[in-house]
C-alpha cells in the first residue's frame, strides 16, 4: 500500500483507509467536509446536526470504507448520500430510530446520477430553470430532496418536517406541474 | 460540465443563500460532479481541524464495554475503570482467579456428585481463601507490569493506587468464590467459614509486599497457608473444621488480620517506588 | 533559572556505590549526563524522576522535594520521565497507551484527556500511528511513542534515560530535532554514552564516572579540557595509551606530545576520553 498524499485520488484514499491508515482518513476529511457542510447547511439551521452528521459520515467510513470499493460509485456523491441520511437521521431523534429501518448503515445502491440529476445539469442553460424557479417552495423542495439528494421519499418528509403522505402527493403535484411548466 | 463551472461570484451568492432556487440546484448539482468546483468552497480551518479531532477521537478512543457501562451507572467514572482494569498482569489475575474459582467449583461438585460431600467442602475450605491472594499478587509491582517505572513516578502512583487495584482484584475474586460456596454441599456456615481466612492473607500479603515484592508475599503466605492446612489434614483429620475453622480459630484470624491491617496501614509509603529504603 | 537542584545526593546498593556526593544545578535547555555504563547517570535520573529514594543528600524540583511524601506528588505533577526500558505494553495501541498514562497522570477529564493524546501524538509526529499495536512500532517509533508519554500534561522537567540507543541514523536526527524543539522552552536532562548527541543537541554537558560529577559546563568547555593535549602524528606514539589512527592515516594521540607531531583541535570526544583517563587514574589512587 503506496502512502497516501494530498495528490492522491479519492479511490486511493479509500482504499488507504480500507488498510487502516488515518492519514487517508484525515485528507479525504480535510478535502470533503467543507463543501458537504456548506451544502448540509443550506438543509437544516442547526449547526450543530450538521457538524455532527460530517463528523458520523467520517466515522463510517472508517468503518467500513472496503465497502465502497466494491460499488465503485463516484466518492463524492457516496459521501454526500452518506452525509444527508446521517443528518435526516438525527432529525428524527434518538426515540424515532426504529423507524430509520436500516438507513443506519451506509448506502447499498450506487449512487450514479439520477436521470433527474442529469437533467439537472442542464438547469443553467436549459427551459429546467425558470420551469423549477416557478414551482412553489413546498414542491421544489420535495424535487430537491429526492432527485438532488437521493432521499426517499420517507427521508424528504422527515428532512421537510411533513407527513410521509404528504410527501407523497406533494411530489407528485410537483412532476405534473413542472411537465406543464415545461411545455 | 466541463465547459461551465461555478466561478467565485457565483459560489459567494450560494454560500450567502442569495440564489435562485434553480441555480441553487445548479451548484449543487455541478458540484457532486467536480472536483475542482468542491474545492473552490471556501473551509475555515479552525472549524475544520475541531471537526476532524471528534472524528479522530471517535475511531481511536477506547469504547466503553458492558462492565464499564454498568460501573459506570453504579457511579465508578471512567478513568478510575481504566486506572483499575488497564494493566495486562492485571488482566491477567483477573482471568486466572476467575478460571481458578470455576475449576475449583466444578471439582467441588465432581466429588459431590461421587458422594465425597466432606471431601468436596474440605477441598474447597483449603483453597478458598488463597484465591483472592493469586489475584492480588498481579496488581503491582516490577515483576508483573513491564511498565512499573513510569505507572510508579505519575502522580497517581503510591499506596492509594495499590490499594485500590488490591481492593478491585480481591473483592472481585471473593465475589466468585463466594457464588462458588453457595452452591457447596454441607452445613451453610462452610459458604463463609473461608472468608475471615481470605481477609487475614490478603491483609497479610499486602502488609508483607510493604517489604518483599506483591509476588514474593503471596507465595510466603499463601504457601505457608496451604502446608499449616495440609498438615493439620493429615495428622488431626478428624478434628480438622472445628480446628481450623472453628470459633477460635476465626477469632484469631480476625486479630491477626487486624494486626496485619495496622502494619499496612503503618508501612503504606513503602509501596512508593521513590521512598528510600 | 534552576529547575533541579541537587546537594550531597548518595546511593548505594549493598558495597556498590551508584552515587557519591553529587551536586548539580539544572535550567531550561537542554543538558546532556554522558559517561561510561555503571557511571551512576540512571540512578541519578531515577532519583530525580522520584523513582529511587536516595540514601542521603537531597533533592529540589522547583522547591519541591520528592523525599516527603506530599510533595513527591507535586514533583510527579511536573515531570515526564522516559526510563531506560520503558517496558510499553506492546498489545496496546498508540492512542491507548497514551490514554492511559494521561490517567495516570490525573487527567480525570475525559474531552481534556483526548485533545492532549491528540496534542502529544502530533507533537511527535505519531498521529498517523494512533491505531497501531506498539508491537508492529519500529523502534523508532516506539522511542518517540515513549518520549509522546513524557510529554503528556506538558511537564517542566523532561528526564529522558539513554534516549538515542538503538536508533539508526536516521532516526536519531529525527529524535535530536524533536528534542532540541521541545527544550525550547522546558528543562530536558537527557542521558547517553555518545559525545555526538551532546555536540548535536546539548547547551550544557554533565560527565559523570564512577558515581561523581567530574565536569560541568557547555559541551565547547568539554573540548577545551582537551586543549594543548591532542596531537597528529605520522608514526605511532611510544607510551601514549589513548591513541587512534584516523581516515587520513595519520595518528590521532591524546597526552603527551609525540616527536615531530603536530597540535589538533580538540573535540568533545577527545575532552571526554580526557576526563575519564583523569577519572580512572583519581579511581585507582583512592
Amino acid at each position: 500500500m503506496p502512502p497516501v498524499s494530498e495528490q492522491s485520488s479519492d479511490a486511493d484514499l479509500l482504499r488507504a483507509i480500507a488498510d487502516g491508515q488515518t492519514a487517508a482518513l484525515r485528507l479525504l476529511h480535510h478535502r470533503h467536509a467543507g463543501w458537504l457542510r456548506a451544502r448540509l447547511r443550506r438543509r437544516c439551521a442547526d449547526v450543530d446536526v450538521v457538524d455532527a452528521a460530517i463528523q458520523d459520515t467520517f466515522v463510517a467510513v472508517w468503518g467500513d470504507a472496503r465497502r465502497y470499493e466494491e460499488r465503485h460509485a463516484d466518492a463524492a456523491a457516496w459521501l454526500w448520500t452518506i452525509a444527508v441520511r446521517r443528518m435526516v437521521s438525527a432529525l428524527r431523534g434518538p426515540a424515532h430510530r426504529w423507524l430509520s429501518g436500516d438507513s443506519g448503515d451506509l448506502p447499498d445502491i450506487a449512487t450514479t446520477p439520477s436521470a433527474e440529476e442529469l437533467v439537472l445539469l442542464g438547469v443553467e442553460h436549459g427551459a429546467l430553470g425558470p420551469a423549477l424557479d416557478r414551482l412553489s417552495p413546498e414542491l421544489r423542495h420535495l424535487i430537491e430532496a429526492t432527485a438532488l439528494d437521493g432521499l426517499t421519499v420517507r427521508e424528504a418528509a422527515k428532512l421537510l418536517g411533513i407527513p410521509e403522505g404528504t410527501a407523497k402527493t406533494r411530489l407528485m403535484r410537483a412532476r405534473i406541474r413542472l411537465r406543464e411548466l415545461l411545455t | 460540465m466541463s465547459e461551465w463551472h461555478v466561478d467565485p461570484g457565483l459560489l459567494q451568492q450560494y454560500e450567502q443563500g442569495v440564489l435562485n432556487p434553480s441555480r441553487v440546484m445548479a451548484v449543487e448539482a455541478h458540484m457532486s460532479a467536480c472536483a475542482t468546483c468542491r474545492g473552490r468552497v471556501p473551509v475555515d480551518i479552525t472549524w475544520l481541524t475541531g471537526n476532524w479531532s471528534v472524528v479522530f477521537d471517535s475511531i481511536h478512543a477506547p469504547q466503553a464495554g458492558p462492565v464499564q457501562r454498568l460501573l459506570a451507572r453504579v457511579g465508578l467514572p471512567e478513568h478510575r475503570f481504566r486506572l483499575l482494569t488497564a494493566t495486562p498482569a492485571l488482566r491477567w489475575s483477573w482471568l486466572i482467579a476467575t478460571l481458578s474459582v470455576g475449576a475449583l467449583a466444578v471439582i467441588a461438585a465432581w466429588l459431590a456428585a461421587a458422594g465425597e460431600t466432606g471431601g468436596a467442602s474440605r477441598l474447597f475450605l483449603v483453597l478458598a481463601p488463597v484465591l483472592p491472594v493469586v489475584a492480588v499478587s498481579g496488581a503491582y509491582g516490577s515483576g508483573v507490569d513491564p511498565m512499573h517505572e513510569i505507572t510508579g513516578t505519575t502522580p497517581s502512583a503510591g499506596p492509594a493506587l495499590v490499594l485500590w487495584r488490591a481492593v478491585a482484584v480481591i473483592g472481585a475474586a471473593t465475589a466468585l468464590a463466594g457464588v462458588a460456596g453457595l452452591l457447596l454441599p454441607g452445613p451453610g456456615w462452610y459458604a463463609a467459614a473461608w472468608l475471615l481466612p481470605a481477609l487475614l492473607l490478603c491483609t497479610g500479603t499486602l502488609a508483607l509486599a510493604t517489604v518483599w515484592s506483591l509476588q514474593a508475599a503471596a507465595v510466603a503466605l499463601g504457601g505457608l497457608w496451604l502446608t499449616g492446612v495440609c498438615w493439620v489434614l493429615g495428622d488431626r483429620s478428624e478434628v480438622f473444621i472445628p480446628f481450623v475453622f472453628g470459633p477460635i480459630a476465626q477469632f484469631v484470624y480476625l486479630a491477626a488480620a487486624a494486626a496485619a491491617v495496622a502494619v499496612l496501614i503503618r508501612r503504606r509509603r513503602h509501596f512508593d517506588l521513590g521512598e528510600s529504603r | 533559572m534552576t529547575t533541579v537542584t541537587v546537594r550531597g545526593l548518595s546511593k548505594r546498593y549493598g558495597s556498590l556505590t551508584a552515587l557519591e556526593a553529587v551536586d548539580l544545578e539544572i535550567g531550561v535547555g537542554v543538558t546532556g549526563l554522558l559517561g561510561p555504563n555503571g557511571a551512576g547517570k540512571s540512578t541519578l535520573l531515577r532519583c530525580l524522576a522520584t523513582a529511587l529514594g536516595p540514601d542521603s543528600g537531597s533533592i529540589r524540583v522547583h522547591g519541591f522535594d520528592p523525599a516527603v511524601p506530599a510533595q513527591r506528588t507535586e514533583v510527579r505533577r511536573r515531570i515526564g520521565y522516559l526510563p531506560q526500558n520503558p517496558g510499553l505494553y506492546p498489545n496496546f495501541t498508540t492512542y491507548d497507551l497514551l490514554d492511559y498514562v494521561a490517567v495516570l497522570k490525573e487527567m480525570t477529564d475525559t474531552r481534556q484527556r483526548r485533545a492532549e493524546v491528540r496534542r502529544v501524538l502530533d507533537e511527535v509526529e505519531l498521529t498517523d500511528r494512533a491505531k497501531t499495536k506498539v508491537r508492529k512500532l519500529s523502534g523508532g517509533m516506539r522511542q518517540r511513542l515513549g518520549l509522546a508519554q513524557a510529554l503528556l500534561g506538558d511537564p517542566d522537567l523532561v528526564i529522558l534515560d539513554e534516549p538515542t540507543v538503538g536508533l539508526d541514523p536516521e532516526q536519531r536526527m529525527l529524535f535530536r530535532a524533536l528534542i532540541s524543539r521541545i527544550g525550547e522552552r522546558r528543562t530536558v536532562l537527557l542521558s547517553t554514552h555518545q559525545t555526538e548527541d551532546v555536540g548535536a543537541l546539548c547547551e550544557r554537558v554533565v560527565v559523570m564516572s564512577g558515581g561523581r560529577v567530574v565536569f560541568e559546563g557547555n559541551p565547547r568547555e568539554l573540548a577545551g579540557v582537551a586543549d594543548g593535549q591532542v596531537w597528529l602524528s605520522g608514526n605511532p606514539p611510544e607510551g601514549s595509551a589513548a591513541y587512534w589512527r584516523n581516515a587520513d592515516g595519520l595518528y590521532r594521540v591524546i597526552g603527551q606530545r609525540p616527536e615531530g607531531a603536530e597540535a589538533a583541535r580538540p573535540s568533545i570526544e577527545d575532552g571526554y576520553l580526557m576526563l575519564l583517563g583523569r577519572a580512572t587514574i583519581a579511581e585507582v589512587a583512592r
